[in-house]
């Protein structure tokens, strides 16, 4: 079996499009939730999210190219670009039929969809526009990534919810390792906010409205985020023989189902998805040093999460860092996964630690070290980057120093 | 009653005014759609975060003079002070 490592990394983030925004943010915990624009925000009463402001699509593509892509597929490509950049490799034609590229999604083209039915069922327009259908699909992202790129290997996307791109980096991860693929192409993207989608989302009653707060006694819900983060997998000693930089080495992925409940997370199937993720690393849970956790900040996740990682690591769960990047991030659904595993490679790159931002108060039920605030330098060896999806459906990643 | 009844398909005579949601095995996206129902009839818009149940108090419910939903009185008594303001003649 082929040992992969991360050689590049592009996000697309409310904190910024280059590793040089994003990091320092969740070092700092520079929170991005603030107040959003969106069409048709008048019946909302949500008034926070994380939202990409700094986006402009004209300074990265031809009118043209971009009409083609609603805005997750263009935030997925932009993020994907800069991956393969950031990774100094050249995908020569040969190369390329050999990547593989796979992008998970929770819900694909919301933007392209929420301004066809406002088209349709509010302004009776008798036709839509024609390329409503190649711009909302939930793959499309991989294609344009793929047609962008000219990455001509296995590529498909991953939809599973908030934990897509977390499957779609563990799917990568296995495409590399057997050989199916030399190199992949590997991340999420999701551009939800809408008006149709948030106001989905305020009919769950889960969404706060003051800000996210995982791990506090004083969380009052998750906030929705938008963005995207591409990795770029090499088989090592191929990395090494062109003197790749190497962020870090993915050593295992799991992945289990509660079969369970729509909503709620089952701490079992969260905790089968960790020790799944350990046993396909060779690791065990003593060897973890840093966890970057799902931590929606709503009540029931956070408390459901610590359960599941009390159970996994027993008399170490006291002495393991775990963090929430989604106080800085907002909760990006499928981009999430992506988003936390490249903060997850650079906490081993960077031998930091990220803080959960935004917290306040221990919460009894939350007793774990949630790194509150305050970023700290520390000894990472091994790493595991945690999501766990509406429906039950959860993907852990586990990585190590190069 | 007969919402809550016709939500959670359970019999409207297995249901009483004191009944709390808990022993009738509510969960909270029962709670949730009885929520919506109750909105949808009677149009008023009742302020419910699933997160009250982090155990602060200070949920939007309770902020609100809603007090507790727990049991069906107490999200009646909900419903019709809401319908109140809504037209206090």
């Amino acid at each position: 079996m082929n040992r992969v490592v991360i050689t590049g990394i592009g996000v697309v983030s409310p904190v910024g499009c280059t590793l040089g925004e994003f990091w320092p943010a969740l070092v700092e915990g520079r929170s991005a939730i603030g107040p959003f624009s969106v069409s048709r925000s008048e019946r909302l009463t949500t008034r926070i999210a994380a939202q990409v402001s700094q986006f402009d699509p004209a300074l990265f593509f031809e009118p043209k190219q971009g009409a083609l892509m609603d805005r997750f597929a263009q935030f997925a490509v932009v993020a994907a670009r800069a991956a393969v950049q950031d990774s100094g490799l050249t995908i020569s034609d040969h190369l390329a039929l050999e990547t593989a590229t796979v992008i998970g999604s929770a819900s694909g083209g919301q933007t392209t969809m929420d301004d066809a039915y406002f088209r349709l069922y509010s302004e009776n327009a008798s036709r839509l526009h024609p390329l409503t259908v190649p711009r909302l699909m939930t793959s499309a992202a991989a294609s344009q990534v793929a047609m962008d790129l000219g990455l001509k290997g296995p590529a498909f996307c991953t939809s599973t919810a908030c934990a897509a791109g977390t499957h779609a980096i563990g799917m990568a991860f296995h495409l590399v390792r057997s050989g199916q693929a030399g190199i992949a192409v590997a991340g999420g993207a999701e551009a939800c906010l809408t008006a149709g989608t948030i106001k989905a989302w305020e009919s769950l009653r889960v969404l706060s409205q003051d800000t996210c707060r995982p791990f506090s006694r004083t969380r009052s819900g998750l906030v929705l985020g938008e963005g995207a983060a591409v990795l770029l997998l090499e088989e090592r000693a191929q990395a090494l023989a062109r003197g790749a930089r190497v962020y870090a080495e993915i050593l295992g992925f799991g992945m289990t189902a509660d079969a369970y409940d729509i909503t709620a997370s089952d701490p079992d199937g969260a905790a089968r998805a960790m020790r799944a993720a350990l046993r396909d690393a060779r690791r065990n849970p003593g060897d973890v040093d840093y966890v970057n956790a799902h931590g929606t900040a709503t009540a029931q996740n956070d408390r459901s999460e610590t359960t599941a990682l009390r159970a996994v690591f027993g008399q170490d769960a006291g002495r393991i860092a775990v963090s929430s990047s989604k106080a800085v991030l907002g909760h990006g659904l499928g981009a999430a996964g992506a988003l936390e595993m490249a903060v997850t490679a650079l906490a081993i790159h960077e031998q930091t630690i990220p803080p959960t931002a935004n917290f306040q108060e221990a919460d009894p039920d939350c007793d774990l070290d949630v790194v509150p605030n305050v970023a700290r330098q520390a000894d990472i060896n091994v790493a595991m980057s945690n999501s766990f999806a509406f429906g039950g459906l959860n993907a852990v990643l586990v990585a190590s120093r190069a | 009653m007969r919402i809550i009844s016709r939500e959670l398909k359970i019999p409207v005579d297995r249901l009483s005014p004191g009944t709390a949601l808990q022993d009738l095995g509510v969960e909270s996206i029962d709670l949730i759609e009885i929520i919506f129902a109750l909105e949808e009839e009677f149009d008023i818009s009742i302020p419910y975060n699933a997160n009250e149940a982090a155990g602060t108090g200070k949920g939007e419910a309770s902020q609100n003079g809603l007090g507790k939903l727990e049991t069906i009185d107490q999200i009646a008594a909900a419903v019709s002070s809401l319908v109140d303001k809504k037209s206090p003649a």
